[in-house]
């Protein structure tokens, strides 16, 4: 390739990287500078970390991060436990399960239909129930965001460990748990790793059900308070705001450098695999 | 056998009870409080109205404009966000060097928190503090009221969204281009075929099925487009950005209307259905053929 | 084998449990009684803050204070208030929302917890928190007096040798003429679909003899009065702009625009006002009649019916309505409900507009008194946003108002 074709390609690259992290640098720029909109500015002049601490001070930011980090992590091992365990036997055709096919499409509509047909009545049904003075509901609301997706994305993982070595296990008079247990999910580790990230993201990131299953200001998740400082229009302080949004994206940026692997695994699995 | 069917009940049992609970009983309440007058705060004085909530939504011309928003944006959102997707995953595969780096960094906003895309952008909108604005006035134009106008509201939303989603088209598609195999486009450059040619006879067979999972995952976002448009206008201005997922949150939900907000919801559900039938069908029947997904 | 399964459901379970629990603790004796109150954000937020922490020591409480924007705050006291065991103790609420609150037995019945209704709140205040308004038990108290005024820009006007207008007449005019000078705009309008657009619309609808329901709560908007308002809305957006309450206020009070409706605490913080204010303009021409136009916009605060501590909760809202936290509160952006905070001389003294906020209090009107208001706030505000918008014509927009109120008062 000469040099002329390639230019044009590098300023649409350039473009397009703007284009795409742009937003980002301005919202670090108005997180970490003073006075920003008495002087409007597109470098950064000097660094303060004042908004960002002050997210911490006066917001409660760290109770939300850990309430954040709660839900995440509960709701994580539950759909992890239940999920594989449930993508395995449906993904092997020697366990004859009744009404499997309704089972998947039920699992596949779970995914495919709009959360806000399942919120309210939730809500209602939870209270119902008593169990509105827990953090239980927001951890349920979080397994059924990624329990679905977790089974489809797995089965597709099961499909590819070859059934001879579980053969060769249940000769060796292997029960099935330990074949389950030892044998086939140490095959899988990859698309654990994948989906977990994948799993941890969705339910960091989940705003519609923790806005109408949350009222307690001690068990906001950071989305919520987020939101929350966003909307005091009286007080916009932009820096504070700003500050508080670049904690909010941490998680996942360093998800996204640290273990980039296995996020475009997971990310990518479904089209590679088609 | 008999241990083998126990162990199979006990490993499907926690999900089966779970999305009964979750999701069954939900649904069976949905469908039923859509045929009363259930208001939230009266709680039990709900009264059978047959289908009276049906009519009045299919009366209302906010529902009806609500679906034609999330239709229209759908539609817009999905076909930019799928060929700009592709045109920089054509892009980046051309490049010799920093494709790593490049596909990570392109990724970033599909990643971020749905709250955090709408503050970032309401910063970057606002009317005098906006960067945008600043921008568009040292080359003499504007200031806009991005989120306030009847004529740009929606499409600033629309952008916003495309803005996050485009990376995640891009990402899948890129993946896919990488897997077409390189003896195809080897053969096609030995018979001479020109650029265009290999694209339309090898590329585009090749990312076919991606480019329709594309499609679908982002149709059944899109269709369900809340986050933002509760954030950044709340349906407003005139309606221009009125959802159905806003519609229902905001009949359902905010003004406490159950029984109304569920027979929105039951109309939603049949709308998705009917637009993803297809892709049901096909994920399920290649479940049972081949064995992938 | 099984044995390993079960054990790892059960500890997972126990795990989720666990947490779940953890929220619903019980406190022991020593450790102060925590207090969540459901707030509207911002300065009301500020001015409970600065005077708290007397009550906390006074009582071994922790006040939690909850800021949100009204439409969550609404939804959020609504959803909750089904809940056995609530997660708020105190709730305010804008005083439109207190029939259907009322109604619902949200509150908790203010005589019944020892808390009397004072004479010293101004009368119009105090007759929201009853339900039935203005006759019934007393459900609430009023927390902030807010009252809408006219905002203005002193420096504009005099640069075109303008004085503040007295009917919506002059206002137009007013605004016309500084919009064609290019030094600003002429007025601003506050016309985000829902509440903001009525409360911003409905004192020139009152201000041209409007009403929205007659005695029989019948909707009168598709009338000459509303035609003529709307009319008059629309040429105020035409002479200036649209924004919301931030970009209100900075625009007014940096001079880049010159009217706008608002409310006190939005402009006037610490004293001072960072824009002039008068009365809002109480009729269309000089030769109509005058009608009240100064909208009353109290938030109110009350004690949950289910929250757990509720003889405290009562504690603190005598003492957070106190006249002595108001004086201290006055200073933090507070908005007193007390005639006598009003008419103390020292604060007065300090706080210029106290004079003008009290009279417009006394002269003030209340958005009709129906458990319904919401829903008619949503419908009128969509259709108010349409004709703005120029999507709807004035008479097709009011009469799809009128039609869409009327189906909702059935």
């Amino acid at each position: 390739m000469n040099r002329l074709q390639a230019s044009p390609k590098y300023g649409l690259l350039i473009t397009v990287l703007i284009w795409t992290l742009f937003p980002i640098y301005w919202m670090v720029i108005v997180a970490t500078q003073t006075d920003l909109f008495a002087d409007v500015s597109l470098f950064p002049r000097s660094v303060t970390w004042e908004h960002v601490i002050s997210v911490f001070t006066e917001e409660n930011y760290l109770g939300a991060l850990i309430n954040s980090f709660t839900v995440t992590a509960i709701s994580l091992l539950i759909v992890l436990a239940f999920g594989l365990s449930c993508a395995y036997v449906l993904a092997r055709r020697s366990f004859r399960v009744p009404l499997k096919k309704t089972l998947l499409i039920w699992i596949l509509l779970v995914r495919v239909l709009p959360q806000i047909t399942f919120a309210l009545p939730l809500y209602i049904l939870m209270n119902d129930v008593g169990l509105l003075s827990t953090k239980m509901p927001i951890v349920l609301a979080h397994i059924l965001v990624n329990l679905p997706f977790v089974i489809w994305f797995m089965i597709a993982f099961f499909y590819h460990v070859p059934e001879e070595i579980e053969e060769s296990a249940r000769m060796d008079g292997a029960s099935e748990f330990t074949i389950y247990y030892r044998v086939v999910l140490p095959l899988v580790v990859p698309g654990i790793a994948a989906i977990s990230i994948l799993s941890f993201m969705a339910s960091w990131n989940e705003y519609l059900y923790s806005v109408i299953f949350i009222q307690r200001p001690s068990d906001f998740t950071i989305p919520l308070k987020l939101a929350t400082l966003n909307s005091e229009q009286e007080l916009t302080e932009w820096g504070k705001v700003a500050g508080g949004g670049l904690i909010s994206m941490m998680p996942v940026l360093l998800a996204a450098i640290f273990m980039q692997k296995h996020l475009m695994n997971g990310l990518t699995a479904g089209a590679v695999k088609e | 056998m008999y241990s083998r069917r126990r162990f199979q009940w006990a490993m499907l049992a926690p999900v089966i009870l779970l999305l009964i609970g979750l999701t069954v009983f939900p649904f069976i309440y949905t469908v039923s409080s859509s045929f009363t007058d259930h208001y939230y705060l009266a709680g039990d004085s709900k009264q059978f109205i047959g289908i009276a909530n049906y009519k009045r939504l299919l009366q209302d011309q906010l529902f009806l404009q609500a679906i034609w928003n999330t239709v229209k944006f759908m539609l817009l959102a999905v076909s930019i966000e799928t060929a700009l997707g592709l045109a920089i995953a054509l892009l980046v595969e051309s490049m010799r060097r920093g494709k790593k780096v490049l596909r990570v960094s392109l990724l970033i906003p599909s990643l971020l928190p749905p709250v955090t895309v709408a503050l970032i952008w309401q910063m970057m909108l606002s009317n005098h503090n906006g960067i945008i604005n600043h921008l568009l006035g040292w080359f003499g134009a504007g200031p806009f009221n991005f989120l306030m106008d009847v004529n740009l509201a929606f499409r600033t939303i629309l952008f916003i969204d495309i803005w996050q989603w485009t990376p995640f088209a891009f990402l899948l598609l890129y993946a896919a281009l990488q897997a077409v195999p390189r003896s195809q486009y080897e053969a096609a450059r030995v018979d001479g075929a020109g650029k265009l040619n290999i694209f339309t006879h090898i590329t585009l067979p090749n990312i076919i099925p991606t480019l329709l999972l594309v499609i679908l995952l982002r149709t059944i976002d899109t269709f369900r487009l809340f986050d933002k448009v509760n954030i950044l206008t709340g349906g407003g201005p005139a309606n221009s950005t009125m959802t159905v997922t806003q519609y229902i949150y905001r009949h359902g939900v905010f003004n406490l209307q159950v029984g109304y907000g569920a027979a929105a919801s039951v109309i939603m559900v049949a709308l998705v259905l009917a637009f993803t039938v297809f892709y049901i069908k096909r994920s399920i029947g290649g479940s049972e053929q081949d064995g992938h997904r | 084998m099984k044995k390993r399964m079960v054990a790892l459901v059960s500890i997972v379970t126990a795990v989720s449990i666990m947490a779940g629990c953890q929220s619903s603790s019980s406190t022991s004796a020593n450790e102060p009684t925590k207090l969540v109150i459901a707030a509207r954000g911002g300065t009301h937020v500020t001015a409970m803050e600065a005077v708290k922490e007397t009550f906390e020591q006074e009582h071994n409480a922790q006040i939690e204070i909850l800021g949100l924007e009204a439409a969550d705050l609404k939804q959020k006291v609504s959803l909750d208030s089904t809940s056995k065991n609530g997660a708020y103790d105190l709730i305010m609420a804008d005083d439109p929302w207190m029939p259907e609150f009322g109604e619902a037995g949200i509150f908790a019945n203010l005589s019944e917890l020892g808390v009397e209704a004072d004479a010293d709140f101004e009368e119009s205040s105090l007759a929201l928190g009853k339900h039935p308004y203005e006759t019934g038990d007393l459900y609430a108290l009023p927390f902030a007096g807010n009252v809408q005024l006219f905002f203005y820009n002193k420096e504009l006007l005099d640069k075109h040798s303008l004085s503040v207008p007295q009917t919506w007449e002059e206002v137009v005019n007013a605004a016309n003429t500084i919009q064609a000078s290019g030094d600003g705009a002429g007025y601003v309008i506050r016309g985000q679909q829902g509440n903001p657009i009525v409360s911003d619309f409905l004192p020139i609808f009152w201000a041209h003899g409007g009403q929205v329901f007659d005695d029989n709560w019948n909707a009168q908007l598709d009338s000459e009065a509303g035609r003529k308002a709307l009319d008059t809305y629309i040429n105020l957006l035409a002479a200036g702009v649209n924004y919301e309450q931030t970009d209100i206020v900075s625009s007014v009070s940096e001079g880049r625009a010159a009217m706008a409706l608002g409310w006190p605490s939005w402009f006037i913080s610490e004293g001072k006002a960072s824009a002039n204010y008068a009365p809002i303009p109480s009729k269309a021409s000089a030769s109509d009649a005058e009608a009240s136009t100064g909208m009353i916009g109290n938030w109110m605060m009350g004690v949950a019916a289910n929250s757990e501590n509720k003889e405290l909760a009562a504690k603190f809202l005598t003492f957070i309505t106190s006249s002595e936290s108001q004086k201290v509160m006055a200073q933090h952006g507070g908005v007193p409900t007390r005639k006598s905070v009003y008419l103390d001389s020292e604060l007065s003294a300090k706080f210029e507009h106290f004079p003008v906020q009290l009279e417009a209090l006394q002269n003030s009107v209340a958005r009709p008194r129906t458990t319904k208001w919401s829903l008619v706030e949503e419908a009128l505000g969509a259709e108010l946003s349409a004709a703005i918008a120029g999507t709807k014509s004035i008479e097709d927009a009011l009469a799809s108002a009128n039609h869409a109120i009327n189906q909702i008062m059935q």
